[in-house]
């Protein structure tokens, strides 16, 4: 059996993102499971990388206990939207790196568990001591509707 | 084919293949056990400690009797000691002659025997015994048993303390317990989308004032609550180099105190003629370590006092991208100063586990030279001092501050003068995020 993967897609085609502003996308499952899923959590969040060990929190948090809703196709786009809030900023440092992202978790009811996750950028602060050129990459959108489990 | 359950687990990169569910049933155990033992102690010790002491207090019938003997009593295989006396006392016109003193003695319990022997004797004898002229003494006697008799009530002191113990085992047990509890099966965003909702949310000022939220954010508060002089605020300084001098006192005063007690018994002994060798051979290892650290500490007062303070004075405070501020500097003391510079930087902090080990790394990713002035003399009374202009880079990264990470911005103040080690003080500040964050407005000079 084929495990089915998160699709998650942004509106405005992952653009970088302004405190304040509301993010909205939406997101699905290529496949539905033989049994249907036991729960769905979607979260809004921010988490660090680099040389410290990862910091996280969550901005916004919604979960749902699919047996109460078995009308919820999850082969359909889902949406969801939220305001961002004013900061941390997304950040590109050193050994600090603060990335924000759309986490999707769906419990399947063989106990195991799909992720997906859509990273986004808050704020336009460029990486830390980057040339020119650097920043420029850094500034490229990234691909649309592309999961990254 | 894969296996259900990891009993054990590899860490493959950032990958464990260990099974949470096994590990988390492990982590419920450990503090059920402990949960358990904590309830199991505080019963034994209810039971041990409380119980006998209510029944004294409570069901022995108060008495009188005379006091025939008084002894210390030493226990059989450890050097502990508790007082004893030897009464006679009447019950229903039949005479009883038992040595006894607390109900912790009647029962010989261990927790009777006491290491202070003097304390233990000084006890015994406040029960007089003049074979002349018996002295009456109350005592309580067990209804149901008339053998079992008490001359002293109430508790030791360190009983209660005692419940000190299973009480933190049980508390650790019942904490891990809940929080294992809660955090049974959830996610690891469900479970900080939980502690966010937990933690206290801070919108308003003192005044009642609200405030834009920025989470991670340090407020600043502490960077505010000093006026300036020239200009608006006093910054303070990062490390006060009071309180490492004082600690550094406190440590070669209490090494030397302990060492020079040590000294002076051994130069007793010497003056009388009788030398401990092996005790002057091995004070003097820690004589050195004493003289090092006195030296250590004088260094630092001179340094510290010799420098002088440096004051920061900022026009405005937070700081915001883009924003320009005015910095007054002033630098004390009589020196001859061979460089003194100013500079706007900010710096990566990562704090990491290795092992067992919890180890900061730093790095510094942006310094902007606010101020550098070279050969010059600071006289006595006459403070050095200078302003400049600081521009917080407009696509600058706000401070941040998170449980492992941090970047943190500061003005770093080093001063470079004869016959002083080079001097470095730093100044925190907070940048706050840009209210209206214009992506476009970074200009490749700014660039952190």
């Amino acid at each position: 059996m084929h495990r089915p993967i998160v699709i998650i897609r942004l509106d405005g085609n992952g653009r970088v993102y302004r405190p304040g502003e509301v993010l909205s996308g939406e997101f699905r499952l290529s496949a539905l499971p033989e049994r249907p899923p036991k729960a769905l959590e979607v979260s809004v969040l921010w988490y660090t990388e680099g040389k410290g060990d990862p910091d996280m929190a969550v901005h916004e948090f919604w979960r749902y206990r699919l047996s109460d809703q078995q009308s919820m196709d999850l082969r359909r786009p889902q949406r969801f939207s939220t305001q961002l809030p004013n900061s941390p900023l997304s950040y590109e440092g050193q050994i600090v790196k603060v990335r924000w992202c759309v986490r999707v978790r769906v419990f399947l009811a063989d106990g195991k568990e799909v992720v997906g996750q859509k990273v986004f950028r808050l704020g336009g602060v460029p990486p830390a001591k980057c040339s020119v050129n650097e920043l420029a990459a850094s500034q490229r959108p990234a691909l649309l509707g592309v999961a990254d489990p | 084919m894969a296996r259900v359950i990891r009993l054990y687990e590899k860490k493959r990169g950032h990958r464990r293949t260990g099974s949470a569910r096994v590990g988390r049933l492990g982590e419920l155990l450990f503090f059920a056990v402990l949960s358990l033992l904590g309830v199991v102690g505080l019963a034994a010790m209810f039971f041990w400690l409380v119980v006998p002491q209510w029944q004294v207090s409570h069901r022995f019938v108060p008495h009188t009797c005379v006091v025939l003997d008084t002894r210390v009593r030493k226990h059989p295989t450890e050097d502990l000691f508790r007082p004893e006396v030897k009464i006679e006392y009447q019950v229903d016109g039949k005479t009883y002659v038992q040595w006894t003193y607390d109900i912790a003695t009647v029962r010989d319990d261990p927790s009777s025997y006491l290491p202070d022997q003097k304390e233990q004797a000084e006890a015994a004898a406040r029960f007089v015994v003049d074979p002349e002229q018996p002295r009456e003494y109350p005592c309580w006697y067990d209804p149901a048993d008339p053998h079992l008799v008490v001359v002293c009530r109430g508790s030791k002191w360190w009983t209660w303390l005692a419940f000190s113990v299973p009480l933190s085992v049980l508390l650790i047990g019942a904490g891990g317990l809940l929080y294992t509890w809660v955090s049974w099966d959830k996610s690891a965003e469900r479970k900080a989308a939980i502690s966010s909702r937990l933690a206290p949310k801070r919108v308003l000022r003192a005044n009642g004032e609200s405030r834009p939220q920025f989470p991670c954010v340090p407020d600043g508060k502490e960077i505010t609550n000093s006026p300036g002089t020239k200009l608006r605020f006093r910054l303070p300084i990062a490390a006060s180099p009071g309180w490492s001098l004082f600690g550094l006192f406190l440590a070669a005063l209490l090494w030397n105190g302990i060492v020079g007690s040590a000294a002076v018994y051994a130069v007793t002994l010497f003056s009388q003629g009788r030398p401990d060798w092996r005790l002057n051979i091995g004070l003097i290892p820690f004589i050195a370590i004493g003289l090092v650290l006195l030296a250590y500490f004088i260094r630092k007062l001179v340094m510290t006092t010799g420098v002088g303070p440096t004051l920061v004075e900022i026009s405005d405070h937070p700081l915001v991208p883009g924003g320009d501020y005015r910095l007054f500097v002033s630098q004390s003391g009589r020196l001859k100063v061979q460089r003194f510079s100013v500079a706007l930087v900010c710096e990566e902090e990562a704090v990491y586990r290795q092992g067992t080990n919890t180890r900061t790394e730093t790095r510094e990713v942006f310094r902007q030279q606010l101020l550098c002035q070279e050969g010059f003399e600071v006289g006595s009374g006459v403070p050095f001092e200078a302003q400049c202009t600081m521009h917080v880079p407009a696509g600058a990264m706000h401070s941040f501050r998170a449980t492992n990470n941090q970047v943190r911005w500061k003005v770093l103040v080093a001063a470079e003068a004869d016959g002083w080690p080079p001097v470095v003080r730093g100044f925190p500040v907070v940048v706050y995020p840009p209210s209206e964050h214009n992506i476009l407005a970074y200009q490749c000079t700014d660039r952190l």
